[in-house]
């Protein structure tokens, strides 16, 4: 279907706004993604400061990997995404081959066999690109066929999402593997999978969970469930994060306790209170109103990325960025639903605020994919 | 290839994905709705539950104990002192692993095996969780550095500073002060729910002594505070106090002075003195030796040490004499008299021919006289009361004793204190047994015998008395009747203290009050009587006390008494050929006030001596007895006998020189 007419108001906005940002569009930088990007981690580190007791060591650290994340995704956003898309099949080979590579040679990092310590090279988790390298693969496999995907298509897709998530869990990082799962599905589902499908394997998934609860779940993750369905089963052990981060939120109330007052942070009741349970501390020492503030910038980054999917000339830009915006907003909620008992407490940070390295760089990677995919003219490329 | 380009329709894809999009920011939309509806239920709706226990979680109330009541002497020397010391505790709940930090701090400081099994003893106890526990009590400044610099590899272990009782005069007031010690399981279930919340923050007790007996007014009231706590139990800030009160400071009748006389007199000798000022009851000495060290108690006593203590069978130690019963033998017999002359049994001008031994109408058995002990037979000829106290003539109070009979004796000395407790707060002083029909039906469940009168009448078969008695019958008689009842706090936080008397005792009542004198008059010359040409016609003590001491400035009147451990028969014992055993010697004892007769002083104190194994009464424990008086109207109160009235002294003197 052909609407001259609306191309034609389509093309001549974006012209208009091109000209009004042509620095910009040189650099290949969006300014709205910058902003809101910089506002989250001003906002950790102000956070993190706090939760740290003022630990000049961690917060510098921190400032440090937040540079180095800006200048990386400055870096990726110069590439054109097309180059992304070309090399997408030999960049997932070898992204596969480094999880095969990491369960032999990979060093061990709290229970997880996910790192590659290469002599000279920084550590890494190849887990953690994969993030990207999944739905690169799945917008450039989807991309070129027709949509809705036809089952065929549909089967290699899941294809190329299991083997690397599969690999993952191995690696016994469970939530690394859930987003990198989640990141191909959510390729698939903006190619328009029919949505019989959607629900057929939600219930699918549905009837199958009691089954893996039953024969496939490991303790640890039983533990998990039955915590989360009722932290006071085991309060000082299993229960004891849940039910002192919820205090913590909890009495923090609207206002919150005040900047460097929160109880439960500085008299280390919250466990992990620089990285997972971060939110924690936030929503006791500004309350409510701090978490909603927080909630407002997370919008406002995932609003940037939902227009820069709508915006996408293309096909893969349109499908890569909106994998991309909703991978990080199920991060987001994740985290902020599981520090708050919302779901079972799966080990995931939260982006941008929590203490971290290879995770705050692989979230700017992603970013400068969205800043690539935004100002890069693929006009030219149907 | 080309073929599906070809079927792509790239329109409307664009509007399948936008669509898809948009359901996707529903989503989206939605589950931040549904998080913000979880923070508005734990910040809004559960806000107070949650503050709560945020408060809950950091707030922790806890005791704060109250410093315990000092015990001062009669002098203010203080007898009980609050010492700070340092002590390792350990919260269990911190440590990682138990067994292992024991060792490491065994290589830092010294800690035994019974220091190890005392702490497990601790931690058994109920406590409640995360509270600390002494490992060791008494850390040394050296052992308190190593334990500092080590402290990063000591997660859960601390010093802590405490204060603890401290005894300066240690086992010189051992029995009569008492001690603490840490409060045992049963002590704490023995307290009332108000109490334990009062020794919420107390972790010893008095177990012995006064520090027994006034432990309500020594503990004082527990204080609290509120600390804000870290979750591994530090305390980072503390909110709110409540002061504790300190327990009360107890001033005592007990002179220290006198009590170190007394310790010293009794020399190497195992024994008793008791002391009792005669106006008031106040027990001015009591002492028990040997002792032992009551700071030993204090911070628990090691096995070694307290078996040291419990194995001595011959020492005993830890066994209170001045308060546990012995056989009074002839110390009885003043009263005895009295009562003989009360009842009208005897009088002043009774006499008996006494030849040495006694017969019950109608019954060959002899009653020797134990007091000769000779074998020149023969008595003391003819003797009234005077003479068979002063020679301490058994045979008249064997015909006394008969005349009376048990109910009388009974019914009189009773008056004195014997069989009873008279003390208003020594309420663990044993009562001895003043014998009755009643009391051997009970007790023996026989029939009183008559010989049972003639053994009780000197003292002996099934008369006991502890040293505390006699020294309270003797200053009840140095009183001529007024009843005082042994105390020993004198006053408490410098107020005169009264302890409750919920059984006051009523005077002794005698027809003729010259009967007090009769009695003063020839204890006296128990002491004073001196050797004339009359065979056994001197005091028995006269030799041992007054001869000894020409320039004595007051009279002493006394009784001596050598009680009977074993039945040995005197042949026996006088053989050359057996080396008695010390422990099978008779007991000495000695009751005395001071000063006697005089006519203007009143006597001032009454000392019981109780020397075990001390063979001889009025050789052994009246010289005793002699050193404590001196000590206490010479040295303590300074007594000028010079100005009283020396011709009336002289006229006493003479008369009993007669």
């Amino acid at each position: 279907m052909n609407n001259p007419d609306f191309v034609r108001q389509a093309s001549s906005f974006n012209a208009s706004r091109r000209s009004g940002s042509s620095l910009w569009q040189a650099l290949h930088i969006d300014p709205p993604l910058l902003i809101g990007v910089c506002l989250l981690g001003a906002f950790g580190l102000f956070v993190l400061n706090s939760a740290t007791g003022g630990d000049q060591a961690v917060i510098q650290r921190q400032a440090i990997v937040m540079v180095v994340g800006l200048i990386v995704m400055c870096a990726v956003a110069q590439f054109n995404v097309h180059f992304f898309r070309r090399w997408a099949p030999p960049i997932y080979g070898a992204g596969v081959a480094l999880l095969i590579l990491v369960l032999f040679i990979g060093a061990e990092v709290n229970g997880a066999k996910s790192w590659i310590d290469f002599p000279g090279l920084p550590r890494f988790q190849p887990s953690e690109i994969m993030k990207f390298v999944v739905p690169v693969l799945l917008a450039w496999y989807l991309a070129s066929r027709p949509l809705p995907p036809k089952f065929k298509h549909l089967f290699w897709s899941a294809v190329m999402i299991v083997i690397p998530a599969g690999l993952i869990v191995l690696q016994n990082d469970t939530g690394t593997a859930i987003m990198v799962f989640m990141s191909g599905v959510f390729v698939v589902l903006l190619a328009g999978i029919r949505w019989r499908i959607v629900f057929a394997g939600l219930f699918a998934g549905l009837l199958g969970s009691p089954a893996w609860y039953l024969f496939l779940a490991q303790a640890h993750q039983k533990n998990r469930i039955l915590t989360f369905l009722d932290p006071y089963r085991d309060p000082t052990g299993a229960g004891y994060n849940i039910i002192q981060s919820q205090i913590a939120i909890g009495s923090g109330g609207i206002y919150g306790k005040g900047y460097g007052n929160g109880a439960q942070s500085h008299l280390d009741f919250i466990p992990e209170s620089h990285t997972d349970f971060i939110l924690a501390v936030l929503a006791e020492e500004f309350g409510l109103l701090g978490v909603l503030f927080l909630i407002g910038l997370y919008l406002f980054v995932l609003l940037r990325g939902f227009a820069i999917a709508y915006a996408a000339r293309d096909l893969f830009g349109r499908l890569l960025a909106g994998s991309i915006t909703l991978t990080f907003f199920l991060y987001v909620f994740i985290n902020m639903a599981m520090v708050s008992g919302l779901v079972p407490v799966i080990g995931l940070p939260l982006p941008l605020i929590s203490r971290g390295g290879t995770s705050i760089v692989t979230l700017f990677i992603g970013f400068g994919l969205l800043m690539s995919i935004q100002t890069h003219d693929r006009q030219k490329f149907p | 290839m080309t073929g599906k380009w070809q079927l792509k329709d790239h329109e409307a894809e664009k509007q399948l994905f936008t669509r898809r999009l948009a359901v996707a920011a529903v989503i989206v939309a939605l589950l931040f709705s549904a998080l913000i509806v979880k923070l508005l239920d734990l910040q809004v709706v559960q806000y107070e539950y949650f503050s709560a226990r945020s408060d809950g979680n950091r707030l922790h109330s806890q005791y704060v104990p109250p410093a315990r009541g000092l015990i001062f002497d009669s002098q203010g020397e203080l007898l009980a002192d609050n010492q700070p010391i340092f002590n390792l505790t350990v919260v269990k709940e911190q440590v990682e692993d138990l067994d292992s930090t024991l060792a490491f701090l065994a290589t830092l400081i010294r800690l035994s095996d019974d220091d190890i099994a005392q702490f497990q003893n601790r931690l058994n106890r109920n406590r409640v969780p995360f509270s600390s526990v002494t490992l060791r009590y008494l850390l040394s400044e050296e052992e308190k550095a190593r334990v500092g610099v080590n402290s990063h590899q000591l997660a859960g272990v601390a010093i802590e500073s405490q204060f603890v009782r401290s005894y300066p005069l240690g086992s010189l007031t051992a029995h009569s002060v008492g001690y603490v010690s840490e409060i045992n399981r049963e002590e704490m279930n023995a307290l009332t729910d108000a109490q334990k919340e009062n020794y919420g923050g107390t972790y010893h007790m008095g177990k012995s002594g006064v520090e027994r007996t006034y432990e309500a007014l020594l503990h004082g009231i527990v204080g609290y505070e509120i600390v804000e706590k870290n979750n591994r139990g530090q305390i980072m800030r503390r909110l709110d106090r409540t002061d504790p009160v300190a327990g009360k400071n107890l001033t005592l009748h007990l002179n220290a002075k006198l009590q170190m006389a007394a310790e010293q007199a009794l020399g190497d000798f195992r024994g008793a003195i008791v002391a009792i000022e005669p106006a008031t009851g106040g027990i001015l000495a009591m002492v028990s030796k040997p002792g032992f060290d009551p700071n030993l108690f204090v911070t628990g006593i090691s096995n070694k040490d307290y078996s040291v203590l419990v194995n001595d069978v011959v020492n005993t130690p830890l066994f209170d004499r001045s308060t546990n019963p012995y056989p009074p033998a002839s110390t009885v017999k003043p009263f005895i008299g009295l009562a003989g002359l009360q009842s009208g049994a005897i009088d002043y001008d009774f006499t008996i021919q006494d030849p040495g031994y006694f017969r019950l109408p109608g019954v060959s058995y002899r009653w020797g006289d134990y007091t000769l002990r000779t074998t020149i037979g023969g008595g003391h000829g003819e003797t009234d009361l005077q003479k068979a106290i002063y020679q301490s003539c058994d045979t008249f109070f064997y015909d006394l004793g008969h005349r009376l009979g048990i109910d009388s004796i009974h019914g009189f000395l009773s008056q004195f204190g014997f069989g009873d407790n008279f003390a208003l707060d020594v309420g663990y002083a044993r009562t001895g047994v003043l014998p009755s029909r009643d009391w051997k039906r009970e007790s023996r469940g026989e029939p009183w015998y008559p010989g049972d009168t003639i053994n009780s009448s000197i003292g002996q078969g099934y008369m006991w008395a502890t040293p505390l008695q006699l020294a309270t019958a003797t200053a009840i008689l140095a009183n001529r009747g007024a009843v005082v009842q042994p105390r020993i706090l004198k006053a408490v936080d410098g107020v005169p203290f009264e302890p409750p008397n919920n059984n006051p005792k009523p005077e002794v009542f005698t027809d003729d009050s010259d009967y007090w004198r009769y009695i003063h008059e020839a204890m006296t010359m128990v002491v004073h009587r001196p050797f004339s040409n009359e065979l056994r016609d001197y005091g028995t003590a006269f030799e041992s006390i007054a001869m000894q001491d020409r320039a004595m400035p007051y009279l002493m009147a006394g009784k001596s008494g050598t009680a009977q451990v074993v039945g040995i028969s005197q042949e026996i014992l006088s053989s050359e050929d057996i080396i008695v055993s010390d422990q099978n010697r008779d007991h000495g004892l000695f009751v005395s006030f001071a000063p006697a007769m005089h006519p203007e002083i009143d006597p001032k104190i009454s000392v019981a001596v109780f020397v075990e194994n001390g063979e001889h009464g009025s050789s052994v424990a009246g010289p005793i007895a002699k050193q404590v008086i001196d000590t206490y109207l010479l040295d303590i109160l300074r007594l000028d006998f010079g100005a009283a009235d020396l011709e009336a002294a002289g006229a006493t003197v003479t008369q009993l020189n007669e």
